[in-house]
């Protein structure tokens, strides 16, 4: 690997590879299943992972994690389904569910930043008692049906374009955005690489911190509501296994704890390929467990490429 | 005897981490709980507790090997998983018990080879193991079925002189892990290369001449021995093989390890406080259950009184 060509190949975030395979796979398996409507379909599904992907990628740069996300969805997820505040308007829960993503990050980044906990357990302490919560709420119960409105803009197509794939996309060009052209894209970036240099040249780190897991929190909730608007019935288990395949997925797409050379399209494209890698197995006729096996084989593939580059790096 | 006893109220002057806590909590719920309620402090409820602890703190005594080098092993509830599914296959006790072991030693040495030679986190590696793990599980025995060697279940089920035989599990294990971490080399590095780590300098114990790779995949090795023992035990109670039997078990050992003072940065805990973390866990959820609380607000208390305790630890490191 020592032509330019190919490091400059090598260099390519693992997402990309494994999407174009699995796209050619589908191409030349089924390649009626190659239309926009087919795929549209399937790429709305992924939808809140994709969201919740921009909070975990934005937490692993700067050398934390965030595994508090599926308690956020299942508690937004209860509130707005349980019709605990039946005169609440849309407005309302979407009020609610970034005031609870909020406080659940700053916990988080308060616990994380200035009390030194290890990120792993405080966000895995925070999901646990918010399951608990929702789960003594509701009994262990479903609790009641989505509002008919959200489940119609959910729903809503430009063409072959489904509207939340078009707010996913927005909200990961937001993403990009704060992290190429803002002061704090250019502190998380720096704290990632080494913490220690970053506070000697005058980088706030805690402040980065706190605020890497507040975002994380408010992102949660966005994709707590889309969750919520793309099921009918709500559920005592939605979201429950998001954030450990937004890790995954953040993984694929060239994010590991603390660099960043998969950028924020990385991540997107790791979560395209975990959509697309559903169709095939689909496809193929593969069951629970195969699609396991292939999740976890990806993601350590995924792994060991960027591992191994990291030490020859 | 005195200075080691303070040592497990002071986070920062102690190796062993911050015991102590778990130590007044134990004994305050078993007070509270023997003067609270009538049925606590029975023959009956006192087995029960018994055999319901041990794999948890079976499990949390492997968890402890890979946390003191600065890891963490998520495959610790699907090595469970497997290992019942393993042992309700047809098959002579004496061939499937082994296997079971190997099997799992085989799981370690792969998660330990990924991490040191393949430099890949132990979140991630571990992680990609425990979906593997579920899918090969979920194909050997879809739902829960089969029936476990008649050997297991009589070594699980059942006392002898009036000791119930999972206590002898829980002594066995802990005995064994007592002898490695605190009787022998191996156990001496483990420390040390972890508080290498916990510090930053992470070859501070290579430059002592240690091997570094090789005792971190020890230790993931001797991780999966141990949560195999747990599923060894746990197929003996349920008498059959279960393929979500082990879900989330890596959760409550971490957890268990935590309130017992192992600090995650590594380098920092111990075995006897590893031992009153679980026995603390055990305790609340008896308690919990004897009191009538909500199964479901018990899982919200576990994660509040994690956080609690955790909060009380702090460390240098920032992050994971």
């Amino acid at each position: 690997m020592t032509h330019p060509i190919l490091r400059r190949l090598a260099a390519v975030p693992p997402a990309y590879w494994v999407f174009a395979l699995l796209l050619l796979t589908l191409w030349i398996a089924r390649p009626n299943m190659l239309n926009p409507n087919v795929l549209g379909i399937f790429v709305r599904q992924v939808v809140p992972l994709g969201i919740l992907v921009l909070g975990q990628l934005l937490v692993m740069r700067v050398r934390s994690i965030d595994l508090s996300g599926g308690g956020v969805i299942l508690l937004i997820n209860y509130i707005i389904t349980s019709r605990t505040f039946p005169e609440a308007s849309g407005l309302t829960f979407i009020a609610m569910a970034l005031a609870i993503g909020g406080t659940v990050g700053l916990l988080n980044g308060y616990m994380i930043a200035k009390r030194r906990v290890s990120a792993v357990i405080v966000t895995l302490a925070v999901s646990i008692i918010l399951v608990g919560l929702v789960q003594f709420l509701s009994s262990g119960k479903p609790p009641g049906d989505v509002p008919k409105y959200m489940n119609e803009i959910f729903d809503i197509k430009y063409g072959p374009l489904p509207l939340p794939v078009l707010f996913w996309l927005g909200c990961t060009g937001l993403v990009w955005l704060v992290m190429q052209h803002s002061v704090y894209g250019r502190y998380v970036e720096a704290v990632g690489e080494s913490a220690e240099a970053a506070s000697f040249s005058g980088v706030p780190v805690e402040r980065t911190v706190v605020m890497a897991h507040v975002l994380a929190g408010l992102i949660a909730a966005v994709a707590a509501l889309v969750q919520t608007g793309s099921i009918a019935v709500g559920s005592v288990r939605v979201g429950l296994d998001l954030p450990i395949l937004a890790v995954a997925a953040t993984i694929l797409g060239g994010v590991v704890f603390g660099r960043g050379e998969g950028g924020v399209w990385g991540p997107f494209f790791g979560v395209l390929s975990f959509a697309l890698l559903f169709v095939v197995m689909t496809v193929f006729g593969i069951d629970e467990a195969g699609k396991l096996i292939a999740q976890g084989l990806i993601i350590l593939m995924a792994a060991i490429l960027y591992g191994a580059r990291a030490k020859r790096g | 005897m005195i200075q080691w006893f303070k040592s497990g109220f002071s986070a920062r002057r102690s190796r062993q981490g911050l015991w102590g806590v778990p130590l007044v909590i134990a004994v305050a719920l078993v007070v509270i709980l023997s003067l609270g309620t009538d049925q606590f402090a029975t023959r009956e409820n006192l087995f029960n507790l018994i055999a319901q602890a041990m794999p948890l703190l079976i499990a949390a005594v492997g968890q402890l090997f890979v946390i003191l080098v600065g890891g963490l092993d998520l495959s610790v509830g699907s090595v469970i998983s497997f290992s019942t599914a393993i042992l309700s296959l047809d098959g002579p006790a004496i061939v499937l018990i082994p296997v079971v072991f190997l099997l799992a030693a085989l799981v370690g040495l792969i998660n330990g080879l990924v991490i040191t030679r393949l430099n890949v986190h132990p979140i991630i590696a571990t992680l990609a193991m425990q979906y593997v793990l579920l899918g090969i599980t979920r194909i050997l025995r879809p739902v829960s079925g089969g029936t476990v060697p008649d050997v297991v279940i009589a070594a699980v089920q059942g006392s002898v002189l009036g000791v119930p035989l999972p206590l002898f599990w829980g002594l066995i294990a802990v005995g064994l892990a007592a002898k490695i971490l605190y009787g022998s080399r191996f156990g001496l590095h483990l420390f040390g290369i972890g508080g290498g780590i916990a510090a930053g300098m992470e070859d501070a114990a290579s430059t002592y001449g240690i091997r570094v790779s090789r005792n971190i995949v020890l230790a993931y090795v001797a991780c999966a021995l141990f949560a195999a023992l747990a599923g060894v035990f746990l197929a003996g109670r349920i008498v059959s093989g279960d393929p979500n039997v082990g879900l989330l078990f890596e959760l409550d050992a971490i957890t268990a390890a935590a309130i017992g003072g192992t600090q995650l940065s590594g380098g920092v805990g111990s075995l006897h406080g590893t031992v009153l973390g679980a026995i603390v866990l055990a305790l609340l959820a008896n308690g919990m259950n004897l009191a009538n609380v909500s199964p479901f607000i018990q899982t919200a208390i576990k994660g509040g009184l994690l956080l609690a305790i955790v909060g009380l630890q702090s460390r240098k490191k920032m992050g994971l």
